[in-house]
């Protein structure tokens, strides 16, 4: 047990490490573009594997917040100006305004049973996304609209190591928000909401909490996504990405953190090479479909994640060979979630 | 021997509640399973039923090794259920509680015998079953299962919540119902268990502790208090 | 006076497409608990094969059963294989049924290409009859009058038939139904199949109703349904059926003032019901 956490904290050094210096190694556009798409893709399926993975909440509409976060920083740097101030005022007005939507739906939906929060959520993104269409006098419709953002930002680089500085910050501030007495209530409700309920906690306020970590960070993602594009379009809006941050989180395991991210650099990847091969293969135009059955095979058969199943199998071959070793080391692997395993260790 | 429990364990998520029921059920009698409250009487019925799985143990109907069937096949093959909370469909009337449970076979020469034994649920075919009385229900449940044409009947616990002339009414019907179909029956209401029973099984923390015949169970003071703590007035 | 009867009856109209598509959804959701967000799917599958076939055969009769056939096996497909799976797992069955709505929806731009397509009408109903003044157009007739049919062929089978007395018990007991010897399972399967013929019939009315059909129709009227079962109560018939008019009127007159905001108003309205009446305004009513 505790030679794994040493690994996993040497490992995960090694690979900051790496990543930080991939600027060094490549001044790619494409490459330094595809990492920062991660970073940020990354924070997105977190935001999303706080509700999922941690609350066992679903929702069909977080590109709402991601969206929404994107179009106001966007919207703020093209009509009043590329200046710093407006960056970071936007920023924190996509933030609030993310919180305050999070609260609203939440509201709206979570005391009722839990498809509610679903539909609603799926019905207000499509809201987001029609208004976003046409409000065509502000939004440019379909067609989106480019924006200046300062000097500074547009720089690749510099923009790369902001990303991944967000990255590493969201992820250490989440991860102290699961350990943290709220988070453990969320992983509880998870469980068995009736027995959490019946423990005399406030579910519906625990789910509100959740939704609003999610839907915040999910806003903050998506305004530094529209940052490094410096364009936005109603596609940031659509189910599509949704779906992609749900897949990202599924594929790496859901209630784990870093499956999300593992998984968004899995997703990206691949969309990348797809979206390559469509261009000379047609026949790739349809990858979604091929998205869409990977995702129904997780779902059915891994739902613990892709990462996991992989890991479960390596951890049980290592679990085997170190029982042999030391017989009195009675582990069973993979029966609870790495970070709540983690979480538990600290207390 | 028309069923025959041996050794079942049964999991609630992973709470192990049945840690090893046996049952003999001779064809024609009625056997009473007594215990006290969270004894595991209804979990041994439900699991009977096919409608928990059980991870260990046999269970024989007829002969015929009914483990692992789903629900509907071991209630097709026979055996007919009345669950604790009675299982009306409170939304369908009466008469439409009834048909539902009618199976190709049973005739409708069945249904009129049903109805004579309860002549309320003749009143109140067209009635919507939620709107019976308590009572009631549990006639409607017990007719229910027997349109089913079932041979076997597993009973959970009829005069519950029941006033004292209604628990008179079932056990009336009972001991009518006895003389045609055998009868599992868990029972708290001891004054009943021992005016219908012909043998008695008593379960105390999941486990079969104690089974004969209830004639004996009614001398044995220490037994009674023991498991059930019946008071020397309640005999 | 005469655009508001115009107004109306295009509501109306509308309103009966959403409807098959919607009851389907809430009787599902009210048997199975399962939420069914591959619902939409099955109602563009159904518009897809019906302006397709239409197209072929010229016939409008072959195209609506065609088009109730494919969704049913469809729907029969889906629930063996993957939905029958995950009953009980609420967040697997919203995952999944979102995935399948996915893949439908892909494999409808494989075969029919990501463009719109028109859906046009056979001639006998086009046109309109014009009665002293007030223009009735008559495919909206026959829209009317064939969700008016399948709403009262569907309330008879719940109210009259084994079958509906199983689908009853089952939304309220689907233990105590195996008790009685019935296999939930393929009633679970059966009435799947059921919800997604009707939502497929839906589809293929609704095609020519607005003259044509795209890839994204799946999800804009499952979104509509979802309205409507919210508005009306999930597992109500009747809420769907109320519903779903009012969700049709609701969105032909905002429309014609303000097209843009449609949606928002119906979603608006949604809201308001929630606020009030969370179980919706049929809810728990039984039926
Ligand atoms: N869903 C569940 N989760 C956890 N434990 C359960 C669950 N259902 C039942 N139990 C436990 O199983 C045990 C047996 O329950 P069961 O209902 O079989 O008891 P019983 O003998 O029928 O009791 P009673 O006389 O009160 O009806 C009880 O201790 C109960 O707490
Ligand atoms: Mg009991």
């Amino acid at each position: 047990m505790k030679m794994k956490k040493k690994l996993t904290v040497v490992l995960l050094a090694v690979l900051l490490f790496l990543v930080a210096f991939i600027p060094f190694l490549t001044d790619s556009r494409a490459t330094l573009n595809l990492m920062t798409h991660i970073f940020l893709w990354a924070i997105f399926a977190m935001s999303y594997d706080i509700l999922l993975g941690y609350t066992g909440i679903v929702s069909f509409g977080h590109a709402l917040f991601f969206g929404s976060g994107a179009y106001i920083v966007g919207l703020l740097l093209k009509y009043v100006g590329a200046s710093w101030t407006n960056t970071i005022l936007g920023i924190l007005a996509s933030l609030i305004f993310g919180l305050l939507v999070a609260l609203l739906l939440g509201s709206l939906s979570l005391r009722i049973r839990d498809a509610y929060f679903a539909m609603i959520t799926l019905a207000f993104a499509e809201l987001f996304l029609v208004a976003a269409l046409k409000l065509r006098w502000i939004t440019g419709g379909e067609d989106g609209f480019s924006f200046r953002v300062p000097e500074l930002l547009s720089n690749r680089v510099v923009f790369y190591y902001l990303s991944l500085g967000a990255l590493i910050l969201t992820t250490f501030l989440l991860y102290r928000f699961t350990c943290s007495p709220a988070g453990r209530v969320l992983q509880a409700i998870r469980e068995n909401e009736q027995r959490a309920e019946a423990l005399g906690y406030d579910v519906f306020r625990y789910k509100l909490l959740s939704t609003a970590v999610a839907g915040v960070t999910a806003s903050l993602a998506g305004s530094l996504f529209g940052l490094q594009m410096r364009f936005v379009s109603a596609s940031v809006l659509s189910l599509e990405k949704t779906i992609d941050a749900l897949l990202m989180t599924i594929i790496g395991g859901s209630g784990t953190l870093y499956g999300a991210i593992i998984g968004s650099a899995l997703v990206n990847l691949v969309q990348d090479w797809f979206t390559g091969l469509a261009r000379v293969y047609p026949l790739f135009e349809r990858w979604p479909l091929l998205f869409g059955f990977v995702y129904i095979i997780i779902v059915l058969f891994f739902p613990g994640g892709l990462v996991r199943a992989f890991s479960g199998m390596t951890e049980t071959i290592l679990f085997k060979w170190q029982a042999r070793r030391n017989p009195a080391d009675n582990y069973t692997p993979g029966k609870q979630d790495d970070a709540v395993r983690v979480c538990l260790k600290r207390r | 021997m028309i069923l025959e429990v041996e050794d079942l364990h049964t999991y609630i998520g992973e709470f192990h509640i049945l840690q090893g029921v046996s049952l003999k059920v001779p064809s024609g009698s009625v056997t009473v399973i007594l215990g006290r409250n969270g004894a595991g009487k209804t979990t041994t019925l439900r699991s009977i039923m096919g409608l928990i799985p059980h991870r260990k143990g046999k269970i024989t109907f007829e002969g015929r090794s009914i483990e692992r069937l789903p629900a509907h096949r071991v209630a097709q093959l026979g055996v007919g259920y009345v669950p604790e909370d009675q299982g009306i469909f409170t939304c369908l009337t009466v008469e439409e509680n009834l048909r539902l449970a009618m199976r190709n076979g049973t005739s409708g020469k069945l249904l009129e015998k049903v109805l004579d034994l309860f002549p309320d649920l003749r009143v109140a075919l067209r009635k919507k079953a939620g709107n019976l009385s308590g009572g009631q229900r549990q006639m409607l449940a017990l007719g229910r299962a027997l349109v089913t044409g079932s041979r076997l009947l597993l009973v959970d616990e009829p005069s519950k919540g029941l006033a004292p002339v209604m628990v008179e009414r079932v056990a009336g019907a009972i001991s009518q119902i006895k003389k045609e179909i055998t009868i599992v029956l868990v029972e708290q209401n001891f004054r009943l268990a021992k005016a219908v029973g012909d043998y008695y099984s008593i379960i105390d923390d999941g486990r079969t502790v104690v089974s004969g015949k209830m004639g004996e169970l009614v001398e044995n003071h220490e037994l009674l208090e023991r498991y059930l703590g019946v008071k020397q007035a309640a005999r | 006076m005469d655009a508001y009867i115009n107004l109306l009856t295009n509501g109306i109209a509308t309103g009966m497409a959403i409807f098959l598509l919607a009851v389907g959804l809430s009787i599902i959701f009210g048997l199975m608990s399962v939420l069914n967000f591959a619902h939409g799917a099955f109602f563009m599958w159904g518009a897809y094969v019906g302006a397709w076939i239409f197209g072929l055969t010229k016939s409008f009769t072959l195209a609506l059963t065609s088009a109730v056939l494919v969704g049913a096996i469809i729907g029969l497909v889906v629930e063996r294989s993957t939905i029958s799976r995950v009953y009980g797992n609420h967040v697997s069955q919203m995952l999944l049924t979102m995935g399948l709505m996915l893949v439908l929806g892909e494999m409808v731009k494989v075969f029919w290409g990501p463009n719109i397509l028109t859906s046009p009408l056979p001639a006998y109903l086009a046109g309109s009859w014009d009665l002293n003044g007030v223009i009735i157009i008559k495919y909206r007739l026959f829209t009317i009058i064939v969700g008016a049919a399948t709403a009262l062929a569907v309330y008879l089978i719940l109210k009259r038939t084994r079958l509906g007395i199983i689908v009853r018990a089952g939304v309220e007991n689907p233990e105590m139904v195996q008790a009685l010897g019935i296999d939930i399972r393929k009633v679970f399967s059966l009435v799947f199949a059921f919800g997604a013929a009707l939502a497929a019939l839906g589809g293929a009315i609704m095609g020519p109703l607005g003259g044509s059909i795209s890839p994204t129709m799946g999800l804009e009227n499952q979104l509509l349904a979802f309205i409507v079962v919210v508005i009306g109560g999930l597992g109500s018939f009747i809420g769907s059926l109320i519903g779903a008019i009012l969700v049709g009127i609701t969105g032909a007159l905002v429309s014609w003032f303000l097209p843009e905001a449609a949606l928002a108003v119906n979603i608006l309205l949604m809201a308001v019901v929630l606020l009030l009446r969370p179980t919706g305004l049929f809810g728990g009513s039984g039926l």
